[in-house]
């Protein structure tokens, strides 16, 4: 189920948050467990059983490995744990795309397995993990109460785009959490700015995206337009979605990281990767990059440690090479960076920023492309070499009809606005103004999202590859 | 505890659970008048539906189309497309110089080649070696509209010319320069009957017969709401829909090879449905034949034709002792010699750009 969908917002959502505050205290976990559960049956009733067994062995795993603390065996537990995590993992999201790389390279035609993909595998495996490392290092107590354990796993809002929420983090929200009106509200306002970042700028974007795909009328200008509306569609679509995760959240209590912080105003790609997925990039830094060494090793282990935890995330995103080129491009990036070229991007506050954003864009045509010969074919001509036009009609349409769509989006990227809304509130005109035109607004804006839904717009679910 | 926070609550809640509860007790409908569509039922409840998602995945269709409000809200998306983004198309239709049209580009020669070819067996097939055959196109309102309004536009000359090559063995007979914009309606597609007489006109020229054009212009509605302003959504003025009747239009008979039934030229009853510009004819029919008792004895011609001709066959039928209209969108053409004597018969193929252009529906 989307959250961009009625039946989640007038039938689900309802349903969920009247029964949870009917019932108390103590059936409150329950009830939001078994909706967890209805969320993600809904569209994948057979991949529930799946999703089960991975936390039912999270929770046998972690009782284990804590009753064996002080033993060797702890870590034979451990290792139990993440190999069977990753072995389904691995078998639902890449043996495919393995068998298919091995059939490129030998030229033999081992049959694909077509598996298809759950819905947010790669989001709930890695949470089990970091519970099971977690617990192994003893940074948290084992769960023992199997419905906590698999809500925090299961957790609908967080479940198929993240944030990917840490054990460490929610442990105490799972036992004793505040329900307030101040929560209830942040949460609201919070789901109502994701949902139209959804809804109001991605999709629509989404819309420019898809046109210029099936357009037989390329020009340099339309791959420059799409370049640029696919970076903002991605940006809008999943920071949407992780302010509808962290909104829907803390109406139940619970208070998620963030997952991110402006990524598009970074003067460099590292400053980008702090801003960008950052419970993705954390996830990889505690549970990867540090185990390996970090940057506390020679300078070669160091490299293949970045490339290491970048060649995991990019395929994290897609079991495919284009995936995988796009995260060692950030590699690549990072290194350049570390070695020599973030002095020199601290000395222009614009170049670097021209830099940053031209690669983030040049590595989003790579994400969005089908393969990675595709990839070059976009980049090539989107620099002139593709023997295409400069302009064509289409696109010359397409951008002015979606010229404002694309201005608010790149507005609605920095922290202009925010920091407009939060002057204004700290007014005194402000705060009496806002009492009546925020709840108003929140109003217009759910009305406005709802229209699109009931017009059947375009509403695309970009997270089937994670 | 702020009083702003309180609101934000109330206010969403009321919202939220206003709708979902309204939505739970409004009886469903079965059709969307403004779309012109079945809305979708209530899917089949089983473990087995369930299980295999088909459950899930009709609720999703069928929650939207059962909205509250629906049509209120498809309003409100259009004007946010139209006003707040400027947008200069919703969903493929885009407002200019006051008119409804739906974007239609680029030509695809394919398209019409698959169409001409189609025409030409069907001339192998029936037409007698002696038989006077006629092809005309008429542009969609996109040719008046679209270039001119900085609107992506197919290539109307390309197309047509390409046509008309394809069609090189018979008589092309222009009509275009006869219309004018204005000769459509605002909120349809297809052109108003009271303005394309000269076109009628035209085309019993071309094809040796007379008119009787002393017509009595009757307005049968002021609130003819077309095609894309459902699809549109937005607030329009709807067009007035006129018939234009003569002494042949009053005394001809309509049979419905189809249904095996007569029909009256202008059927009333139509004015009750969704689709207004179904009084012309009964709209979409597969066969039909209007027999003119006092028309001239020799001339007979069989059109074949897409919904355009509904509106421009009463006009004609006036010259003709018998106009059989085929739409071999809802018939097979190798049929056709079942129902029609194609003996002593006169071809025109009378077909809309918009049909050439996407003809996958020509069987």
């Amino acid at each position: 189920m989307l959250f961009s969908s009625i039946p989640f917002l007038y039938v689900f959502l309802p349903l969920t948050v009247a029964l949870y505050f009917a019932v108390p205290k103590k059936l409150k976990n329950g009830v939001l467990l078994f909706f967890s559960l209805v969320f993600y049956g809904w569209g994948e009733p057979k991949y529930l059983i799946l999703m089960l067994f991975s936390i039912t062995q999270g929770y046998i795993f972690g009782l284990l490995i804590e009753r064996t603390r002080e033993s060797r065996r702890s870590k034979v537990f451990l290792t139990a744990s993440v190999f069977v995590s990753l072995l389904l993992l691995g078998y639902c999201k890449y043996a495919d795309f393995f068998i298919g790389s091995f059939n490129s390279i030998t030229g033999l035609s081992v049959p694909l397995l077509k598996v298809a993909l759950p819905i947010g595998i790669s989001f709930y495996t890695f949470q089990i993990l970091s519970y099971t490392i977690d617990v192994y290092r003893g940074d948290v107590p084992a769960q023992r109460n199997y419905v906590n354990l698999a809500l925090y796993i299961a957790m609908f809002p967080q479940l198929i785009a993240g944030p990917i929420v840490r054990y460490s983090d929610i442990a105490p929200q799972l036992e004793n959490r505040t329900h307030s009106i101040e929560n209830a509200a942040y949460g609201i306002r919070r789901f109502t700015v994701g949902l139209s970042k959804k809804i109001l700028i991605a999709n629509v974007l989404a819309e420019l995206v898809s046109s210029f795909k099936d357009s037989g009328e390329q020009s340099v200008l339309f791959f420059w337009l799409y370049a640029v509306a696919c970076t903002l569609q991605i940006y809008f679509d999943f920071s949407g979605y992780s302010d509808m995760a962290i909104g829907l959240g803390r109406i139940f209590g619970f208070c998620f990281s963030e997952n991110f912080d402006y990524p598009y105003i970074s003067g460099s790609i590292t400053e980008f990767w702090r801003r960008w997925h950052i419970s993705l990039g954390s996830w990889f830094r505690d549970y990867l990059y540090i185990p390996l060494g970090g940057n506390r090793v020679g300078k070669s282990r160091w490299f293949f440690n970045i490339f290491v935890v970048w060649f995991a995330t990019g395929i994290w995103h897609g079991a495919a090479w284009n995936f995988v080129l796009w995260g060692l491009m950030y590699a690549m990036l990072l290194v350049n960076e570390k070695l020599w070229l973030l002095k020199w991007l601290k000395k222009s506050r614009v170049l670097n920023h021209v830099y940053t954003m031209l690669f983030v864009v040049i590595g989003f045509v790579v994400f969005d492309a089908d393969s990675v010969g595709s990839a070059f074919s976009a980049l090539r001509s989107m620099f002139g070499f593709g023997g295409l036009p400069i302009i064509s009609a289409q696109a010359v349409y397409t951008l002015k009809s979606f010229a404002v769509v694309l201005i608010i989006a790149i507005a609605g990227a920095t922290p202009l606005l925010q920091k407009l809304f939060r002057r204004f509130e700290k007014t005194k005109a402000g705060s009496v103004v806002l009492t009546v035109a925020e709840p108003l607004g929140i109003v217009l804006l759910l009305t406005v999202c709802t229209a699109y839904l009931v017009d059947g717009s375009f509403n695309p679910f970009l997270y089937f590859r994670f | 505890m702020k009083k702003k926070d309180i609101f934000v609550v109330v206010a969403a809640s009321f919202f939220v659970f206003g709708l979902a509860l309204t939505g739970l007790l409004m009886p469903d409908k079965e059709m969307s008048v403004s779309e012109r569509r079945p809305l979708a039922g209530f899917p089949g409840l089983s473990f087995e539906s369930v299980a295999d998602g088909s459950f899930q995945e009709g609720f999703e269709e069928y929650s939207p189309d059962h909205f509250p409000f629906r049509d209120g809200f498809r309003t409100v998306k259009a004007l946010t497309a139209y006003k707040l983004f400027r947008q200069k198309d919703n969903n493929g239709i885009y407002l200019a110089d006051g008119h409804l049209s739906k974007l239609d580009y680029p030509e695809n020669l394919d398209s019409v080649k698959k169409a001409t070819d189609r025409f030409r067996e069907i001339i192998g097939w029936y037409a007698d070696k002696n038989a006077k055959v006629y092809f005309s196109v008429i542009p969609d309102k996109n040719y008046f509209l679209a270039r001119q309004n900085d609107y992506p536009s197919m290539d109307y000359d390309r197309l047509i010319s390409f046509a008309k090559n394809e069609m090189n063995t018979v008589e092309y007979i222009d009509i275009i320069d006869l219309l004018e914009l204005s000769d459509y309606y605002r909120t349809d597609s297809h052109w108003r009957q009271e303005c394309i007489t000269d076109v009628a006109g035209l085309l019993a020229e071309k094809t040796g017969t007379v008119l009787d054009e002393t017509y009595t212009e009757k307005n049968l509605s002021d609130s003819f709401c077309g095609v894309y302003a459902g699809q549109s959504a937005l607030p329009l003025t709807a067009d007035e829909l006129y018939c234009l009747e003569t002494q042949a239009t009053e005394n001809c008979l309509v049979y419905d090879a189809e249904n095996e039934s007569n029909l009256p030229v202008y059927n009333k009853e139509k004015l009750a449905g969704n689709d207004l510009y179904e009084v012309y004819l009964s709209g979409a029919k597969s066969l039909l034949k209007i027999e003119n008792p006092k028309g001239p004895s020799d001339k007979k011609l069989i059109i074949f034709r897409d919904s355009f001709a509904s509106s421009l066959a009463p006009l004609l039928i006036s010259g003709y002792r018998e106009i059989t209209l085929v739409d071999i969108r809802y018939i097979s053409p190798k049929l056709l010699d079942r129902f029609i004597d194609f003996d002593g018969r006169e071809l025109l193929f009378l077909y809309s750009t918009g049909v050439l252009n996407n003809s996958v529906t020509i069987k």
